[in-house]
């Protein structure tokens, strides 16, 4: 496999960011995970974290080099996910349960499987077109296809963020699946949550990543998606990935590209922020003991020089 | 491998009294390149530049950090520098040796030994039929020597794999990357995350980060020696403690290699950490311990091993 990826997560002008995201792979399986938490109290972060690492962990165990059944494997992850959040809600005794959308893709074999509960959405690019997205399962996307509202209604419909499919929620939630789909060189695949999509819409996403390095697209797209959106702008996070011929040259594409050919049997690399906290607590090394931890080591290495 | 790749500093670069030849590697936390210092000897330089937190673009010779990002950015360059300070201290033939500590381009970098062979891994992959008792118990307990060094700096290694450890052209071993080193002191920073490699990683690296300890390093040599045989990386540690699928080294490869050799190798990868080798020395003991050699097993003729094949098939 061949492809180049990126992710990014904004909180916006929001305080709190409750989307997770995530992606891992082995030498024949790509796996990406959005999730989007709702809930009081920060809950919402702890609902999305869950089903992100509840699906890698999964994709981590079970792969061997590739996952045997996609869907299945997609399907159970995610009923897992919405377990293990209810579980959550009943250790800690929570009123409500977090709840969180979730959108995860699998491409293997050149082959993509998709799923989603919610209103993160997964975009297949190609040639700078919208080729397919997935259908948002929220009240306002009934009202626009019954026709009792319009697109631009849509967009500021007080409803707008009303979901039902989601995990973690009462109902068991609903899941939709893709078909499997053929992915061609240069194909891009976007996953994303509502704070991103609010603001771009698809076709400017096709155009923008058309040929573009992900690298620097994608944190314009979202500048560009969280300036759109004004200061109320949500949480905005985006994961993208341009899927490569597994023949194609490798020096062509510059140094971000990812071949897994080399990558031993059954190791997985996974990217995934830990819980989080804030970096800026920290404390911060000033200027000067940059100056004396470098002198220090000098002066150590001066000492054992021969 | 990385997902947002940086750009490396491009060949003939003068990176302080230093002329950079070509990238070595890269990863998540840093950048190696081989370069030629002032007398024209060669040196290989780490650039700290974690991918999460800096990025260069191309053609670029500062990164970019955000300033979001800048106190993790310097905290992690504490990281570097305790790696540089631990290993400043090590003057051990089987630990690369650093020559040079110095400040450029917004970030820091660390001037090491350049030493001329090639990686474990790299070295068993090319030549499977290397792997020979006696190749096993000389690398690793020529090996075991630099950790033993380390650790009696009270320092963990806790990231050793065959990739991790350098084949000089004499067959010596160098243990290099100390990039997880540092994590002892940094596991509570959010955006660097402990770093390990699943299949290497001992139990503890995974959950129980307070239990870390020479026995944790012992794990990874264990499972080092493992992978050297079967030429895989074995079923990661936190996967082995929910179902072990990992067949000891005693049944897969019994008769091929000494029984004792087999045993050390299973008693280093013992999931309770109390269970293994509780030092370096412990285990050195063993891997030099006087063996019988095991018995040859008489070369079965074509026939006879399809015979065998079928009847094992049959048999389970």
């Amino acid at each position: 496999m061949k492809f180049t990826i990126y992710q990014e997560s904004r909180a916006g002008k929001r305080a709190n960011n409750e989307d997770r995201l995530a992606h891992c792979y082995s030498r024949d399986s790509l796996l990406m995970v959005v999730a989007d938490g709702m809930g009081g109290h920060y809950f919402g972060e702890v609902a999305a974290q869950i089903a992100v690492q509840t699906l890698t962990e999964s994709f981590q165990r079970q792969v061997t080099t590739r996952i045997r059944d996609p869907f299945l494997f997609l399907q159970t992850g995610m009923l897992n996910a919405h377990r293990a959040i209810l579980d959550f809600a009943g250790k800690h005794q929570l009123q409500d349960s977090p709840r969180t959308t979730c959108v995860a893709c699998i491409v293997q074999n050149n082959i993509a499987y998709w799923a989603h509960s919610g209103d993160s959405r997964l975009y297949l690019l190609r040639k700078g077109r919208a080729l397919a997205q997935t259908k948002d399962h929220s009240r306002v996307r009934l009202l626009l296809e019954q026709g009792i509202i319009n697109e631009e209604q849509a967009s500021t419909h007080p409803d707008r963020n009303k979901i039902y499919g989601c995990l973690g929620g009462q109902q068991t939630p609903e899941i939709e699946f893709s078909h499997k789909t053929t992915l061609e060189a240069e194909d891009v695949l976007v996953l994303c949550t509502d704070g991103a999509w609010n603001g771009l819409p698809g076709n400017l996403m096709a155009v923008a990543l058309k040929t573009a390095n992900l690298m620097h697209a994608v944190p314009t797209l979202l500048a560009q998606a969280e300036t759109r959106c004004g200061p109320q702008a949500d949480n905005l996070s985006m994961i993208a990935v341009r899927w490569q011929d597994s023949y194609v040259d490798e020096s062509s594409a510059g140094g971000s590209l990812i071949s897994t050919k080399s990558m031993p049997r059954e190791t997985v690399t996974t990217r995934l922020d830990e819980f989080g906290r804030n970096p800026r607590h920290k404390t911060e090394l000033s200027e000067e003991e940059i100056e004396l931890a470098i002198e220090e080591i000098r002066s150590t290495i001066q000492k054992y020089a021969k | 491998m990385v997902q947002q790749a940086n750009h490396p500093l491009p060949p003939a670069f003068q990176l302080d009294e230093y002329c950079i030849e070509h990238q070595l590697s890269l990863g998540g936390f840093s950048i190696v390149y081989v370069a030629t210092d002032i007398h024209g000897t060669r040196v290989a330089i780490k650039e700290y530049l974690p991918n999460t937190l800096a990025l260069r673009g191309e053609g670029k010779t500062a990164p970019v950090i955000s300033e979001d990002h800048l106190p993790a950015f310097r905290y992690g360059m504490k990281c570097f520098f305790e790696e540089g300070k631990s290993l400043a201290g090590l003057s051990h033939p089987n630990v690369i040796r650093v020559l040079n500590f110095f400040r450029a381009n917004d970030t820091v970098y660390m001037v090491m030994e350049y030493e001329h062979g090639r990686t474990l891994q790299e070295l068993i992959q090319k030549n499977r039929a290397g792997v020979t008792e006696n190749f096993i118990r000389n690398v690793f307990t020529k090996m075991l020597n630099g950790l033993r060094e380390v650790h009696s700096h009270r320092l963990l290694h806790l990231d050793l794999k065959p990739s991790n450890i350098y084949m000089r052209n004499n067959q010596t071993p160098v243990l290099i990357d100390f990039g997880a080193a540092r994590q002892t002191l940094a596991c509570d920073t959010p955006m660097l995350k402990p770093m390990y490699t699943p299949g290497f990683a001992s139990p503890e690296h995974y959950s129980q980060r307070e239990l870390l300890g020479p026995w944790s390093d012992i794990y990874s040599v264990g499972a080092s020696m493992y992978a050297c045989i079967s030429a895989s990386t074995p079923q990661a540690a936190d996967g082995r403690l929910e179902k072990d699928r990992l067949v000891p080294a005693m049944v897969r490869w019994e008769g091929l290699y000494s029984d004792q050799l087999l045993e050390t190798i299973d008693w280093c990868l013992c999931l309770n950490h109390r269970y293994r080798p509780q030092s370096v020395f412990a285990l050195q003991k063993a891997l030099t311990e006087a063996v019988i050699p095991p018995t040859p097993q008489p070369k079965a003729k074509w026939l006879d091993q399809m015979v065998g094949k079928f009847k094992k098939s049959r048999s389970p």
